[in-house]
């Protein structure tokens, strides 16, 4: 007799970035079907679906929803690192546990959410530090209005004015905002080497089109001259971007059919890999301990050193590091580089970040 | 008054040290400091020579009393954290005297201590920056006497006083010191003379 396990699946189906939530959710819901398959598991999971529609204030009700009114204690979700920490009070309070299967900016280790996708020592630095001796270090960073544009953009400029480049100009639109106008004018004058795209869903699509458009009436913008990256758009937002997203670099930790994903496993973008992933680990940590799927992360994860992929101490995963440019509609690997563990404090990797030295001159 | 930019300090391998007893709050704190990537000791029911290594202390303020850091209240060499269970005005005047340059509210759960990290090493660097700007004006403003000493042994040779001020920048610059370190030294340079003159 199987146990049935209830586990909330928490994805907005529509909004600005439905795109990634679906995702995500087809990732997840893979990872349910192959372990209700398995007849060496003593776990069947049975999804608790939640909608917020993209709207930010409904992720913490939904979540209390879930872990209140069912039997679930584990709810695989959010996509913006806004509704992530507008969940993480109400996990606290039930004593569950988020799993978060989108790259985010680090700077957090919750006792109570594991980490599956990348943080910036997995996507951002190594990208920055194959960019600059490439293309040049002089950077122009854009950036949808919340946490993830501001400290990715934070870390970007620390990083390059580290490696002694400069930064240009810095802008942000309102989520789900397609003014870009003013962006792509000032592109024009500042004439970097690079671009930084952390926009999200329409702002980011609308920004790509306009700066191809750009390209076509100046050959300093074509990708070979001055690329666009990005270190959240993967395979699953390609058909919304066409062929604006011809030349954007990624960096990400897997890409269509690209070797080295932990685990088994073909997927159509590394967000819906690393939601697969999540549900798999949850089900290794339930699988033949009756009564553990009430129990709080910290006990699951408890002589776990070493055997998952969850890092017992940062609740984080190590991942490959692949630098990817889309071309002919699909991204094609350019550097490759093994797992990294995340360091979401930038604490613990040779990419620590070190304060640039300046000469004092009295 | 333009505030200095803040420095993100490096805490991968930093030591912290919990001055409490053992409590699910150390636990808890010892949990996130972890994951920051600091080690981490506790300590209780005093601070001895381990203080020596550390770069951040988190304290007790519920039990704290003075003797409990090997240092005079308010002087320790790094950046004191005080974890307040009890919002009781005197343990807060308490915790502020005996140093706290941030605080974190018990009972500590899943998140707090980075950013009590982050402000305590702002405050810290801060007040450290301010003391010694305060220690250097005054030291400037006790030599004042001393530089009207040197204008004006400067003047008796002939000179104007705005002259003679403006000969003594020429000279603390091509001696690269300060202004008043010149003054001293002229000073030192005309007793000396008077000396020689004495003896004669």
């Amino acid at each position: 007799m199987k146990r049935r396990i209830e586990l909330g699946l928490l994805f907005s189906r529509s909004g600005s970035y439905s795109l990634i939530s679906e995702a995500c959710r087809s990732g997840a819901l893979a990872a349910i079907a192959t372990i209700n398959s398995d007849a060496a598991l003593d776990i069947t999971l049975v999804p608790v679906e939640r909608d917020p529609a993209g709207n930010i204030d409904a992720y913490a009700p939904l979540c209390e929803e879930i872990l209140r009114d069912t039997g679930a204690r584990h709810v695989v979700g959010c996509v913006t690192s806004w509704s992530r920490k507008e969940v993480i009070p109400t996990v606290e309070k039930f004593g569950g546990t988020l799993w978060y299967a989108v790259p985010y900016e680090g700077f957090e280790a919750s006792d109570h959410v594991v980490y599956t996708h990348a943080c910036p020592n997995q996507h951002l630095l190594p990208l920055l530090d194959w960019v600059m001796p490439a293309q040049g270090r002089r950077a122009w960073l854009a950036g949808s209005n919340y946490i993830w544009g501001w400290e990715m953009n934070r870390l970007a400029r620390e990083r390059i004015s580290a490696a002694g480049g400069e930064v240009l100009g810095e802008r942000y639109l309102p989520i789900g905002s397609r003014e870009v106008g003013r962006m792509i004018d000032e592109l024009r004058y500042a004439r970097p080497d690079f671009i930084l795209n952390s926009l999200i869903g329409p702002s980011s699509y609308e920004f790509m089109a306009a700066y191809r458009a750009l390209g076509q009436e100046d050959p300093a913008f074509r990708p070979d001259r001055c690329p666009v990256l990005s270190c959240n758009v993967t395979e699953c937002e390609l058909p919304a971007l066409g062929l604006a997203a011809e030349g954007l670099v990624a960096a990400g930790p897997y890409f269509r059919g690209v070797p080295g994903w932990p685990g088994e496993g073909n997927f159509g973008s590394s967000h819906e890999a690393a939601a697969f992933s999540a549900v798999m680990e949850l089900a290794r940590l339930l699988d033949g301990r009756p009564g553990a799927e009430n129990w709080p992360l910290s006990q699951l994860l408890t002589g776990e050193r070493g055997r998952g992929i969850v890092d017992p101490e940062t609740h984080h995963t190590a991942l490959p590091v692949i630098i990817a440019r889309v071309e002919g509609g699909a991204f094609r690997p350019l550097k490759r580089m093994e797992a990294v563990a995340g360091d979401p404090y930038l604490t613990r990797s040779r990419h620590a970040l070190v304060a640039p030295t300046l000469k004092l001159v009295s | 008054m333009k505030r200095r930019p803040i420095r993100i300090p490096n805490l991968g391998g930093a030591q912290a040290i919990i001055l409490h007893r053992p409590h699910a709050t150390v636990q808890a704190l010892s949990r996130q400091l972890t994951a920051i990537g600091l080690r981490v000791a506790q300590v209780w029911p005093e601070l001895g020579p381990e203080a020596m290594a550390a770069d951040y202390i988190f304290f007790d303020a519920d039990m704290g009393h003075d003797a409990m850091f090997p240092w005079e209240p308010g002087q320790s060499p790094i950046p004191m954290i005080a974890l307040i269970g009890s919002e009781a005005p005197g343990r807060i005047e308490w915790s502020l005297k005996a140093g706290a340059h941030a605080q974190l509210l018990k009972p500590v759960g899943d998140s707090g201590a980075y950013s009590a990290l982050l402000i305590a090493r702002d405050a810290f660097d801060a007040q450290k920056a301010l003391s010694a700007e305060i220690a250097d004006l005054r030291r400037r403003l006790e030599e004042r006497q001393t530089v009207v000493r040197a204008v004006t042994l400067l003047a008796a040779r002939g000179k104007s006083e705005t002259e003679a001020y403006a000969q003594l920048r020429r000279m603390a610059m091509a001696w690269r010191i300060s202004f008043e370190d010149a003054a001293a030294r002229i000073v030192a340079a005309q007793g000396e003379a008077d000396d020689r003159t004495r003896r004669r």
